[in-house]
């Protein structure tokens, strides 16, 4: 068992390398992309600085919470998109076929679809969620362990969400428009003040879309480190994968598999 | 020698959606079943190189894909290297290689030995290991010049090779090829079936290659399996086959009026050189192309027997 898991580790390692030497064939093009990444994750969150400079505070949350929440979305989307980044293009390896090479491969198929794909530019949004922990003022050694926990647990919301959306491809075919839609909701919703969402709008907020646990509860686990709240993200973390894991292997056993021509 | 692949009655049926545009589509789902393989039993000896032809929608990859555990069946089972393909899927990848003509293993942005590499790591082969096997395949499919260029950058052909490389890696006792000589021009598919061939004896290989093309089955393997409509319909030698079905050469010549002649030669009463012989004697040529009987005629010919 762990030799199989230092196996499957010393194979991820091997694979972002890959990922690293593709993106460095062309490094001015690399480097300039994170570069406007964090340009562009910077401009944002100087957007709701000036909203709550100019507001105060909007339903009891201030610039902190903000610098707060998009610090853990940032961490999570770029875990997401550096490291498993494959998960979005489910819908496509299964409409053509695709998906084959990874059912032959003696590794475990999920973990090969997700490290297929990975987008440099996102190194952008890890440094933006380092720059906002910092500047959120949150920076003494447990709020910086709570932060690193919390998105560790939001990256497993998010990457089974997507994993979730993506594996309806096995049953209503190509659904590659529709799963990038509903996560790009799912997205919005988390980069939002949580504190607007109330009464129903709260309810779906940690369900069907469940952006909650991207921004609310991470917020609330760093500003509080109450055991309560670190034992309702964490158990909504594992939750979310078991789910989405035993929906994936559930639509793995209708996969038909297409035919058409096309490279990894 | 020992069976290597049992397949016993395997059936496999699609659900498709009839009205899959509009409205009534979405509310009103209408289905029909097909039945891409439909019973079918045979077994593979170890080294056997056998082909298996069909024309287009015959079940040819249907089957592969089932026994190398790419889709559950319908009904039916199978056994590869004593292992059901279905429920054993990762124990059997170490065994098996696999080859489809109409996509890539390879990765696109990357030259092509950092694939092999990354290939190598994915089947836990040890650096030393994998070098003395890669250089092995890399002189016998002649691509030493290929290796830095990106797959991008590869003609067909060269990618083909490539791709066969990279399915042998892990040195598989069974390698199953889905149409791997499909739109390569003549020369390109005569490489690849000579370097398929020379590898499986060199290293025992058992082959399981499908295609529509008769030349390929001709060329590399020993046995041959038709199947048609999913349902096999022929099961015998290669050499059983060309005496009994493969008699036939189509001959088509084009002269300098751009008119383009076609005759059938029967080999059995007259040698191809002859008819040849005839035709330049009569037209002044520009072009000959000389064919196997299509694989629809083939199979016309087992029903009308049968």
């Amino acid at each position: 068992m762990a030799d199989d898991f230092i196996k499957t580790l010393k194979l991820f390692f091997y694979i972002q390398k890959s990922h690293f030497k593709t993106a460095f064939l062309s490094v001015g093009d690399a480097l300039s992309n994170v570069v406007i990444m964090l340009i562009n994750n910077l401009s944002f969150i100087f957007m709701w600085w000036v909203i709550f400079h100019n507001k105060g505070s909007i339903n009891g949350w201030d610039f902190s919470d903000m610098l707060l929440l998009n610090a853990v979305m940032n961490n999570a989307f770029a875990i997401f998109a550096l490291f498993a980044r494959g998960i979005q293009a489910l819908p496509e390896y299964i409409d053509n076929g695709s998906l084959d090479n990874y059912l032959v491969s003696p590794q475990r198929p999920l973990f090969m679809i997700a490290t297929s794909e990975s987008t440099f530019a996102n190194w952008g949004d890890l440094l933006t969620g380092l720059i906002c922990w910092i500047l959120s003022g949150y920076t003494d050694l447990l709020s910086f362990a709570l932060m690193i926990y919390a998105s560790l647990c939001a990256t497993a919301v998010l990457i089974s969400y997507r994993l979730l959306v993506s594996s309806l491809a096995f049953f209503a075919g190509d659904t590659q428009k529709l799963g990038d839609n509903i996560f790009m909701a799912f997205i919005t919703f988390s980069s939002q003040p949580a504190s607007i969402f109330t009464g129903w709008y709260k309810v779906m907020f940690l369900s069907i879309i469940p952006a909650g646990f991207i921004s609310l509860i991470p917020v609330m686990l760093i500003k509080t480190a109450a055991l309560p709240v670190f034992l309702f993200l964490s158990g909504a973390a594992v939750l979310s994968i078991v789910i989405s894991a035993a929906f994936f292997r559930f639509g793995l056993k209708r996969y038909a598999s297409g035919n058409r021509f096309g490279v990894r | 020698m020992t069976d290597i692949i049992k397949v016993d009655r395997l059936c496999k049926k699609f659900r498709l959606k009839k009205n899959a545009a509009g409205l009534k589509g979405l509310f009103h789902p209408e289905y029909k079943t097909v039945t891409a393989v439909d019973r079918l039993s045979f077994n593979i000896k170890e080294g056997e190189r056998v082909a298996f032809i069909g024309p287009n929608g015959a079940g040819k990859s249907t089957t592969i894909k089932m026994l190398s555990s790419i889709l559950h069946p319908t009904s039916g089972t199978a056994e590869v290297m004593g292992l059901i393909p279905w429920e054993n899927r990762r124990r059997l990848a170490y065994h098996i290689g696999t080859v489809f003509g109409q996509r890539s293993q390879l990765w696109y942005n990357l030259p092509v030995q950092d694939s092999f590499g990354l290939i190598g790591k994915i089947y836990g082969l040890d650096d030393i290991e994998f070098r003395r096997r890669l250089s092995k395949l890399v002189r016998l499919f002649e691509i030493r010049d290929l290796l830095g260029h990106p797959t991008r950058s590869l003609s067909l052909g060269q990618r083909m090779r490539c791709e066969i490389v990279a399915s042998l890696i892990h040195r598989p006792q069974i390698l199953f090829l889905d149409e791997p000589t499909i739109g390569l021009d003549v020369t390109a598919k005569e490489i690849i079936r000579n370097l398929v061939k020379k590898q499986a004896l060199e290293e025992n290989t058992t082959l399981l290659l499908t295609s529509h093309d008769t030349d390929d089955m001709e060329k590399v393997c020993d046995r041959v399996i038709i199947i048609n409509k999913g349902r096999l319909i022929f099961d015998d030698s290669i050499h059983a086959l060309k005496e009994s079905y493969l008699n036939k050469k189509y001959i088509e010549v084009t002269d300098d009026s751009g008119a383009k002649i076609k005759t059938v030669v029967d080999t059995k009463t007259t040698p191809v050189k002859k008819a040849l012989d005839e035709l330049v004697q009569k037209y002044h040529i520009t072009d000959i192309t000389v064919e196997n009987p299509p694989m629809e005629e083939i199979i016309k010919e087992i029903y009308r027997r049968d």
